[in-house]
């Protein structure tokens, strides 16, 4: 799938500038190759070639995550993702990760709000050794009670380490209780409440597990030292024979909390210096305004994406008002997304300095001040990134994993860079226009016990 | 000439002589001396440089603590003709990443770059290590926001273990010089001290480089020359001192008001250029080296007193540590200790059979995995210099690994894990009820 589009037609002669011309040099190194097909059962495979090493990373991702969950369960897809680890009928509890490891490779999983994900990195000629463990425990899982209650308090150790001992995390959950909506899909933390997780037992995760691990339900890519018939043979042999179920489609909200715009400020001692947030419920590629999703993140980029971005020049570099500046846009999520803006205000500096100051710079974006030339740039750093993904092996299955458990498709990925690419600053106003509204806003403080002084 | 055929023995596999991926190491001299190891690899169109500078933090002058990190930052902040702004603008239009920073005993640097803009990436790196500008503006962004992360470091239990942990096993010597102190030292640097830091650091004498990507032999030569050609030869590096070991068991507890609290034992380890170091890479993984190892089964699977719990050895040129990390409720701190503490005296009475082959092949084969990038590689082989290994290091590295035995983990188990070694440091709230925070 190597793509080779001359600019010509997006950008008229007058535009092509330098810039513009290393966006079309940028365009035509295009993506790796890729290959995809689908098994009669359901599962959808991606196979990513790269013979760098001979090594391969394989990685089954479940169209299901914590967004999933209904309140008073939350954590449960969390909690299976560790009990993922123990035993099936065939394997011994630890086993799993204690062959891979055995084997010279290594193993891990994640959960997300959209997606759970399990992966091994392993030498090219064990490809099928974990194909065939990764296919047992999608239909053979034996969850335990026995294994599920030091697994619960192990549960509950990752939440205090990645949550309650992070001031800013505590915070990020009672933010996105206001502006998505308490109990809806993306207000449940990821790493559920202690409360719901104390709770949960071998029923509670079991059905989840029946409800939600099917291959239909799912996406197996591999990337490395491998090819797509290969890979065929093996998804065959051992994801082939496992039946899909019926499942249920997913739902998400078209809106966000009520009674927005709202404040969330949280006093913790454990603060030395506060910290100011604002986040705007915004499309995604699924929900809501979608054209809007591509101008969105090349605005986030020129917005607040790096230090010589807007927000960065005017309150860091310049105004001295700020230690750092940023925004932040992530368009690949299956429901409504948000478009974040954080501060970490230089000492001494009010709350309403803050405040005039980014008002300031969101006023000029609004205003319609968007220049063709910073656009371009943005439009450069997107795509350079984008090729800089291709250097490594994880990033392309976290590509593929994240698009395609979020509704998107291959067609919509090839088609990304050209996408970000015919985005003018109009579109970047108008987007701007859309999302940066009172009525989708929270505004959010972290300060020392004190408060902000 | 070396290829890394250690991945294909190790794992016994058949790796037929056509195989494209097989990485060869060149040895690079450019014309104006300066060496480099090189993997080429046009499998994507970028390069990755991982290079450093024989001097870091450990070399602080007294009372200037955290100028040799400043300075590092501030190296991306304008140069030559360019200032901060103009410099990082230049960087981003030919999407060129930029990087410098301390460590104990380098300042090290990467540089990526799509090959499309070599010159301009190269000459970005020229600006930078030749011509810093050190503009007082950004010295006091750079100043302000070094001293905000450390405010904020001294919240966060891991960090704060980590720096107290260094400043006991280290108190007295320049590798425990900077986990204490630093705030009020860079308060009061001054511009011209750190010019005269980065003029001290930046020289070719110890200058380490590893080049991975599409790039060859001679364009790699002509731009290093172009790059670091300018700098001066600088004179030898003088040696750090010596260090003395803890003689005696030391156990702090940093008071910190979390759920969970952070714990890291340190015992003094063995010199990477030891006979037994691949026995005690093998006793380190058996004990803390992954999902399988017998901390994590007695610690995590067992008992669930912890999500993380690991040992790894960590090594410097004066200095090697073996470090034991967890994190547990404060309730639960004092019976996460006592396990660990079992599980090192148990490790001195040996490992079983199984557990030997299982970690020969894991040890041999992970290395593979480090693979995954350019930046991977270029860390990889810049890594291997800094710890003075050959350029056949890594084909003879299975072999080292595959010729430990039992006896020899046993014997290095008995010389790293004395009791009487231990640092223990706790920070949180270990023996009061656990505080859960509302939110």
């Amino acid at each position: 799938m190597r793509r080779r589009i001359a600019l010509g037609g997006l950008f008229a002669g007058a535009l092509l500038t330098p810039r513009a011309s290393a966006l079309a040099g940028l365009l035509r190194v295009g993506r790796r190759p890729s290959e995809t097909f689908t098994l009669p059962n359901g599962l959808q495979v991606v196979v990513l070639p790269s013979r760098r090493a001979p090594i391969v990373t394989q990685v089954l991702v479940y169209k299901v995550g914590s967004a999933d969950e209904t309140y008073g369960q939350t954590g449960i897809a969390h909690f299976l993702e560790h009990m993922m680890f123990k035993g099936t009928g065939t394997l011994a509890a630890a086993e799993f990760s204690r062959t891979v490891a055995r084997n010279g490779g290594r193993d891990n999983a994640f959960t997300d709000f959209d997606m759970t994900g399990y992966h091994q990195t392993i030498a090219s000629d064990r490809l099928e050794l974990v194909m065939r463990m990764e296919a047992d425990r999608m239909v053979n899982l034996r969850i335990l009670d026995s294994e599920l209650r030091p697994e619960r308090q192990v549960v509950l150790e990752e939440r205090r380490m990645r949550v309650d001992n992070v001031p800013s995390e505590i915070l990020d959950e009672a933010v996105r209780e206001q502006l998505f909506g308490l109990h809806r899909p993306y207000a449940m933390p990821t790493a559920g409440y202690v409360d719901d997780v104390k709770k949960l037992g071998v029923s509670h995760l079991t059905a989840f597990y029946r409800r939600f691990y099917a291959p239909n339900n799912a996406v197996l890519i591999v990337a490395g030292d491998t090819t797509a018939e290969a890979v065929r043979r093996l998804a065959e042999r051992y994801y082939g024979p496992i039946p899909n179920r019926r499942v249920v489609p997913r739902h998400r909200p078209a809106d966000g909390g009520s009674g927005l715009p709202q404040r969330v400020i949280r006093a913790d001692e454990r603060v030395p210096e506060p910290r100011w947030n604002r986040d705007f419920l915004a499309p995604s590629h699924r929900v809501g305004e979608t054209r809007h999703a591509h101008a969105l993140t090349v605005l986030t980029r020129l917005f607040g994406g790096s230090e010589t971005s807007r927000l960065s020049r005017a309150l860091v570099a310049q105004g001295g008002i700020a230690l750092s500046a940023r925004s932040g846009y992530r368009a690949t999520v299956l429901g409504l997304a948000s478009f974040g803006i954080a501060v970490q205000p230089a000492r001494g500096r009010s709350v309403a300095e803050i405040e005039t100051a980014v008002g300031d710079q969101m006023k000029r974006v609004l205003d319609g001040g968007v220049t063709a030339e910073e656009v371009e740039r943005a439009q450069n750093q997107l795509l350079a990134s984008a090729i800089y993904s291709q250097d490594s092996l994880a990033s392309g299955p976290r590509l593929y994993g994240n698009a395609l458990c979020t509704g998107g498709s291959i067609a919509e990925l090839d088609g990304w860079p050209q996408a970000i690419a015919a985005v003018r600053p109009d579109d970047v106003v108008a987007a701007a226009r859309h999302v940066w509204r009172d009525e989708g806003a929270v505004t959010s403080m972290l300060t020392p016990a004190g408060g902000w002084k | 000439m070396t290829a890394l055929r250690w991945m294909a023995l190790a794992l016994g596999l058949a790796l037929a002589a056509s195989r494209a991926e097989a990485i060869e190491i060149k040895q690079v001299t450019t014309p104006l001396g300066i060496e480099a190891w090189l993997v080429e690899d046009s499998s994507a169109p970028v390069v990755a440089l991982s290079f450093s500078f024989a001097s870091g933090s450990a070399n602080d002058p007294k009372g200037q603590k955290g100028l040799t990190s400043v300075t590092a930052s501030l190296l991306t902040d304008g140069a030559g003709p360019l200032d901060a702004q103009a410099f990082k603008q230049r960087q981003e239009d030919a999407s060129v990443a930029l990087g410098f920073g301390a460590s104990l005993e380098h300042v090290g640097g990467t540089l990526r770059l799509l090959s499309a803009h070599r010159d301009e990436a190269f000459e970005l790196l020229r600006l930078a290590v030749t011509a810093p500008r050190f503009d007082s503006d950004r010295v006091e962004q750079r100043r302000a926001q070094m001293i905000a992360g450390l405010s904020q470091a001294e919240q966060r239990p891991a960090a704060v273990a980590q720096r107290t942990m260094m400043a006991t096993v280290f108190a007295g010597h320049p590798y425990g010089a900077s986990a204490s102190g630093v705030r009020e030292d860079l308060q009061t640097l001054t511009v011209q001290q750190i010019r005269d830091r980065a003029a001290s650091m930046l020289t070719r004498n110890g200058l380490i480089v590893a080049a991975v990507g599409d790039i060859d032999a001679a364009e790699l030569s002509r731009q290093l020359d172009r790059a670091f050609g300018g700098l001066p030869a600088g004179p030898a590096r003088g040696a750090l001192p010596e260090w003395t070991p803890p003689l005696e068991p030391r156990i702090v507890n940093v008071e910190r008001p979390v759920p969970q609290s952070s714990v890291l034992i340190a015992l003094p380890a063995i010199p990477r250029d030891d006979p037994d170091w691949h026995a005690a890479v093998v006793m380190a993984h058996i004990l803390g080296g992954g999902q399988q190892s017998r901390l994590f089964t007695e610690v995590r699977e067992k008992r669930g007193l912890a999500y993380s719990v690991s040992a790894a050895l960590r090594s410097q040129r004066r200095a090697s540590l073996l470090v034991v990390s967890t994190g547990s409720a404060g309730e639960k701190v004092a019976a996460t200790l006592r396990v660990i503490k079992a599980e090192l005296v148990r490790m001195r009475d040996g490992v079983t059979d199984q557990e030997l082959a299982d970690a020969r092949t894991y040890l041999s084969g992970s290395l593979a995995l480090l693979l995954d990038s350019s930046g991977s590689v270029a860390s990889l082989l810049h890594g291997l210099q800094v710890d003075r290994q050959a350029r056949d290091y890594l084909d003879r590295r299975a072999a080292l690994i595959g010729a430990v035995k039992a006896e020899d983990v046993r014997r290095v188990a008995r010389r790293i894990l004395r009791e009487e070694a231990m640092t223990t440091v706790v920070v949180g709230k270990p023996a009061g009820a656990a505080t859960t925070a509302e939110p």
